[in-house]
This record gives C-alpha cells, sequence and structure tokens, in this order.
C-alpha cells in the first residue's frame, strides 16, 4: 500500500527552514492500521497530508500502489484523493447547508456517479454508521458523535482504499470517543481497511498494530503487534 | 441536482449578505436601467422632432443657403412688387408703375427659407458612391395681404395678411422628405401618378384649424388644388401646411422674381449605410460648396432648449453616475464574495480533500455569485421600470428649439414701403418626455448582472485556484 523512503518536508517560516518531517522510512500493507502519536507541532498531521496527497514531499518518495505520488499531476492526485482515499478530521469539517446524507452525498460527486446510485450508497452508508433515521438532518441538528459518524459515512461512502483520521475523538467526551472507536474499529476489520489514526490519547493508539511516535519530523515506531497478530491468526 | 443543492442551501445560509449584495446590484442596474430609458425617450423625442422637420429615412439634408434680410431703405429687387401707404391710401408699386392697392390682394409662393438649387443636382447628388438615394423638394411659403377697399380711409380696415406654408413633394421618392414621417388620418398619400395633379395632402393641424378635409379645396396664389389626403406628424415638429407635387410647386413659385421651373431648394439623402454619412456630408460639399449640407446628429446638436439640456444631463451626469453606482456595487459584491470565501476556507479545503477539484468548487461560487447578480438584475429591471414611471409621471414637457427648414415669411412694413423675406427661422416646441424601458436596456440589465456576478465570484475563484488543501486545513485547525 505505502512505502515511504527518505521523506522529508521543509517548511519556511520566518526566513527560516523548518523540517515537519524528515528522512522518514515507512512501510504500511493493506489491511494494516497504524496509530501516530507525538506532541503538537512534531509532523503528525503534515504526515498525514502527506500520506493523503494533500501535501507533497520536499524530497523523497512516497509510493501509493506503487504510484509516486510526488511524480502525479495536480489531477491526478485529485482523483486518487477522490477515489482512494478517505479522510476523518477533528474538527468533522461538515458543510454546514447539507443535511447528513448531502454531506456523505458531497463525496460521490467527483466521481461521476448516477443521482440514483449515489443515493443508494448514501443511504448505505448512513446505515452502517447507525444514522439512517438522521439522514435529513443537518449538522447543526446532530451531536458531536452523530457529527462525526455522518464524517465516517462520507469517508467510507467511496469505498475508500485509506482512512486518514486526524484526532477523530479530540471533540468528543469519553463515553462518544469510545463509541467512534469501535465503529472505525470494525469498519477497519469489516472491509479491510488500512487505517491511518493521529491521536493523541494512548488507550486508543494500543488497539492499532502499529503505533509510531512523531518527534521532531522523525518517526518511530513504539509498538508493532503485526507479527503477533499474523501468529495469533496461524494459531486460531 | 447537487449543485442546484448547495447553491440554493448556501445562499439561504448567507440571506442577509446576499440580498445585500442583490440590493447593491439591482440600484446600480436599476440606474442604469432607468438612465437609458430617460435617455431613449430623450433621444426618441430628438427624433421626433428631427423626423419632422426631414422626415424618416433621411440621413443628410441639402438646402440653398439662407437669402440675407434686405437692409432698411434699400430698393426693392428688379420686378418686386412693394406695398407703399400714404396720405392718399395704399398703393402696389412693381417695375416703378404705381396702382391703388386698395381691394386687391397680394399672393406670393416664394422659396420660404433658402436660395434654390438647380434639380439636375439633385441627380449628380444621387450619383455619388455613397449615397443610397436622393430626393428634390420645395419649402415654400405662400403668403397673401389683402387689401380693404376703404383701407387708408377714415374708420376703414387693416389689411390681413395670410401665411402657410407648402410642400414641394418629389412623387417619386415619396420615402424622402417630411411627408414620409406623417401618417394619413383620412384619405391617401401622394402617389407617382399625382405629378402633374392639383392635389394637395393637409397637415391634420392645418386641416382642423381651416375646416378642410379630403375632397375640399385649398387656394395656392389662386389655383385650386383637391384635398386628397391628410396627414399627422410627430409631435414636436413644426410641419409644412400643404403637400403638392413638386412639379406644380415649381410651376407656380418664385423666388424673387424667377421661376423655380427646374429648380428645388431642399435635396434629402440617404446614405448607403449609417458609417457612410459622414462621407457622404463631405462629397456632397465638394459637389455644392454654397449649400448647407445638414446630417441628422449635427441637426441634433442645433437642438435648444430643455431637451437638449435633459439629453445632456441624462448622458453626461446620468451615465457617469450609474457607472459609478455600478461600479460601487460591484466592488462591494466582490469584496463580500472574497470575505465569505475566506469563511469558507476549511469548507472549500474539505471539499478538496473529498476530491472535488478546484474548478468544481469555482463552479459553485461562480454560481452563487451568478445567482445573486440575476436576483440583483431582476430587481434592478424592475427598479428600472419604476424609475422610468416616476420620470414619466413627473418630468414636465421638455422645449426643443430648432432651426426651421420651413421658415415662416416675415412681411415688413416701413415708411418705404412693405416688402416680405424668409430669414432662417427659429421655432420652440413642447415634447413629451417618456422614459420607456426597451428591450435592449432590460439584455444590458441582465448582462450587466451576470458580469457583476462573474466580477464577484472571479475574485473569490482566483482565491480558491490558489488554496493548497493541506494550508486551507492547518489554518483552520
Amino acid at each position: 500500500m505505502y512505502k515511504l523512503t527518505d521523506v522529508t518536508r521543509l517548511y519556511a517560516k520566518g526566513g527560516r527552514t523548518v523540517p515537519a518531517v524528515r528522512d522518514l522510512n515507512l512501510v504500511i500493507s493493506d489491511g494494516e492500521w497504524l496509530a501516530v502519536q507525538g506532541r503538537t507541532g512534531h509532523g503528525k498531521s503534515t504526515l498525514l497530508n502527506l500520506l493523503g496527497g494533500l501535501d507533497r514531499p520536499t524530497s523523497g518518495i512516497i509510493e501509493f500502489d506503487g504510484k509516486d505520488l510526488a511524480q502525479l499531476r495536480e489531477a491526478q492526485m485529485t482523483r486518487l484523493r477522490a477515489e482512494s482515499i478517505g479522510f476523518i478530521f477533528q474538527t468533522f469539517n461538515l458543510v454546514p447547508t447539507l443535511s447528513a446524507a448531502e454531506n456523505a452525498e458531497a463525496a460521490l460527486i467527483p466521481l461521476g456517479i448516477g443521482a440514483a446510485t449515489r443515493r443508494r450508497r448514501v443511504d448505505a452508508a448512513l446505515d452502517s454508521v447507525g444514522l439512517g433515521d438522521r439522514a435529513r438532518h443537518l449538522p447543526g441538528e446532530l451531536s458531536g458523535g452523530q457529527q462525526q459518524r455522518v464524517a465516517i459515512a462520507r469517508a467510507l461512502v467511496k469505498e475508500p482504499k485509506v482512512l486518514l483520521a486526524d484526532e477523530p475523538t479530540g471533540n468528543l467526551d469519553e463515553d462518544t470517543r469510545d463509541e467512534i472507536i469501535n465503529m472505525l474499529e470494525m469498519l477497519w476489520r469489516e472491509r479491510n481497511l488500512t487505517l491511518i489514526l493521529v491521536t493523541h490519547d494512548s488507550t486508543i493508539a494500543r488497539r492499532a498494530q502499529l503505533v509510531g511516535v512523531m518527534s521532531k519530523g522523525r518517526l518511530s515506531i513504539r509498538q508493532d503487534t503485526r507479527q503477533r497478530a499474523a501468529t495469533d491468526s496461524m494459531t486460531d | 441536482m447537487f449543485f442546484i443543492t448547495y447553491l440554493w442551501r448556501e445562499l439561504r445560509r448567507r440571506m442577509r449578505q446576499a440580498i445585500f449584495i442583490a440590493l447593491g446590484l439591482a440600484v446600480g442596474i436599476g440606474l442604469v436601467v432607468t438612465v437609458t430609458a430617460a435617455s431613449a425617450g430623450v433621444k426618441k423625442a430628438q427624433s421626433d422632432v428631427l423626423s419632422s422637420l426631414y422626415g424618416v429615412g433621411t440621413d443628410v439634408t441639402v438646402t440653398g443657403s439662407p437669402p440675407k434680410p434686405p437692409s432698411t431703405g434699400s430698393a426693392p429687387p428688379k420686378g418686386a412688387q412693394t406695398f407703399q401707404m400714404g396720405p392718399g391710401g395704399a398703393t402696389v408699386c412693381q417695375n416703378g408703375k404705381c396702382s391703388n392697392a386698395a381691394g386687391q390682394k397680394i399672393d406670393h409662393l416664394d422659396s420660404a427659407g433658402y436660395t434654390s438649387i438647380s434639380q439636375s443636382k439633385v441627380a449628380a447628388v444621387a450619383k455619388l458612391k455613397d449615397v443610397k438615394a436622393a430626393a428634390g423638394g420645395l419649402a415654400l411659403s405662400d403668403t397673401s395681404i389683402s387689401i380693404p377697399k376703404n383701407f387708408g380711409q377714415a374708420g376703414g380696415s387693416l389689411p390681413t395678411p395670410n401665411s402657410f406654408n407648402v410642400d414641394g413633394v418629389d412623387t417619386s421618392h415619396l420615402s424622402l422628405g417630411p411627408l414620409s414621417a406623417g401618417s394619413v388620418t383620412s384619405g391617401r398619400s401622394l402617389k407617382g401618378s399625382d405629378a402633374n395633379s392639383d392635389v394637395a395632402v393637409l397637415d391634420s393641424g392645418y386641416a382642423t384649424s381651416n375646416k378642410l378635409k379630403v375632397g375640399s379645396t385649398v387656394s395656392i396664389i389662386g389655383h385650386k388644388f383637391k384635398v386628397i389626403g391628410i396627414v399627422a406628424q410627430p409631435q414636436g415638429g413644426s410641419p409644412p401646411a400643404v403637400y403638392i407635387p413638386l412639379a406644380r410647386a415649381q410651376a407656380l413659385g418664385t423666388e424673387g422674381t424667377s421661376s423655380l421651373r427646374g429648380k428645388v431648394n431642399t435635396i434629402y439623402v440617404t446614405a448607403a449605410s449609417a458609417a457612410d454619412i459622414p462621407t457622404v456630408q463631405k462629397e456632397i460639399k465638394k459637389l455644392l460648396p454654397a449649400a448647407t449640407v445638414t446630417t441628422a446628429s449635427s441637426l441634433a446638436s442645433e437642438v435648444t432648449g430643455s431637451l437638449s439640456s435633459t439629453a445632456k444631463l441624462a448622458n453626461d451626469l446620468g451615465r457617469w453616475l450609474s457607472i459609478l453606482v455600478l461600479i460601487t456595487a460591484f466592488a462591494v459584491a466582490s469584496l463580500l464574495t472574497m470575505a465569505a470565501v475566506a469563511r469558507r476556507v476549511r469548507e472549500f479545503g474539505t471539499l478538496k480533500a473529498l476530491g472535488w477539484r478546484s474548478r468544481r468548487i469555482i463552479a459553485q461560487v461562480m454560481g452563487e455569485s451568478i445567482a445573486m447578480g440575476i436576483i440583483g438584475g431582476a430587481a434592478g429591471v424592475g427598479l428600472g421600470f419604476a424609475g422610468a414611471a416616476v420620470i414619466t409621471a413627473i418630468a414636465p414637457k421638455l422645449s426643443a428649439t430648432v432651426a426651421s427648414a420651413t421658415g415662416q415669411r416675415i412681411v415688413s412694413m416701413g415708411p418705404g414701403g412693405g416688402r416680405s423675406f424668409s430669414p432662417t427661422a427659429t421655432h420652440t416646441v413642447a415634447v413629451p418626455m417618456t422614459a420607456s424601458v426597451t428591450a435592449s436596456a432590460i439584455a444590458a440589465a441582465v448582462l450587466l448582472a451576470v458580469v457583476g456576478g462573474l466580477l464577484a465570484g472571479s475574485f473569490g475563484s482566483w482565491r480558491i485556484a490558489r488554496l493548497r488543501p493541506a494550508d486551507a486545513l492547518a489554518r483552520v485547525a
């Protein structure tokens, strides 16, 4: 799925060059779950943006299914995001004037899918997050947890290969946090998604197969249960 | 359709701002429509005044130079009749021979305001390169003075002067000249076969005041002409009273003591195209250096009075005021759209993250701006109609003072005798001011509305196009 080789992302800040990500090497296979932790300003979101094709590295190679993202033209990158990558944001980022169903539908617009198919897929996506009965509600009429579930439905409605979640529970209370994480874990398992999740919450991070910590732009893997999971599955 | 749903919801969310932008555009566009309507009304009034003078379809009018008024005390020209009053009564003198004027009627049909031009010049003008058609005409004035038998005696009556204008019309070119602007209200107009007949068409005003109708006869220097039709000319002009065939006018009319046979004093010209008018004017001036060559636009510039002032007001102040208001409206709309885009950076960043291409987001923002522009345009057209109605309702009648091609003949009387001459006269007419919204003004309003919307949207779009999704999302975070 992902292969990052010597990836560096520099930013110009006040006349200085600041490395947000530096010399990062990482391989993430299909269906794996990577949790990224770290202090604010140490490159977590930059890494997520690079993986999601929202930003380009200053140097290095980011391969996604064998394609170097840095070499893709903007239109190709946009198409890749539309087809293969789902985003979930800490602040939900729903369009306030559109209903839950229309927000989810917005993710299908770039794919040029017909209206009837869009409606069917949106209904299914909202049902999968338990919001089938809230399809016509505006974001302002939903709780934080419900809004995040709409955002998850929006990310999943296009059936992406990768789900990138930036602090998806950062704005939620503990109960809702658990509810959302349980849902994400379930969807990850059911749909064989590659899940890359940025979080400050160690409880959530521990549920991932891979846990990396970003510090001063460098990623160090603190937990890797992939081998154990593979062994467990063989034993089972 | 998702595009429409999204657009409509956004407009509803920003209802107050949308109304503000639409109202701003509406005021600007409404002002443009009103000023255009007023300007069109003034132009129509000018056109009515001009067409009543020279007729519809006439681009250039050629007239002989105006005769000089006689100087006081100068001898009358050879062959001219003079009218003298003395202690023994009134006498009429011609070539030094005098007779008692009592009971006589002195009647002249003279070239009214201009010296004559040979009719052969009409054909020469018609042959010029950029001329489509040319027709000659004779603008004459029938002036008569009836001297009572008891004139000069104690308790005797005073002479009664009478004057009316006669227009000799080329019946083979009826689409040119003053008669072409009139509409027949009774009977028929002149036709080709009337060329040598004693038939006349009367102006409706003259016919009414003299109780004449189709079938009546009208006398021109003692010749009876059968009235075959009555025409009404556009309001604002000073039309001739009687139209007769050119050949008959040439046969009866005089210029001083000379006959007008084979002569005209006005040539009506249609250019091949509007763009050719200045060239035609130059060509004719070269062919007839002594003649006065007038175009509709040059004549319009000679129109004075409140009509002229209103035209200037509509063209200058109105136009600039409209432009100023429109620029302000466009600028406010653009700034507000920019501000709205700035507030929606997260939204657009998210859409980009979802795989929306910049141009799709730009189309969405442009759609919203154009929708606001169209709403503003529709309201602006409504305001324009209202403005035009207010102008029509409250505007006073405009006055137009124009040089008359068929000037009145003036009879001067003095100790040295009486004589008549025709200076270049002016007359003032009252023209109603009607501001009417034309289809082209509505089309211009729609165009302005779309342009306003596009302009407002383009600034926001420029910002969206430059927006990098990572930056947009990070800025919010």
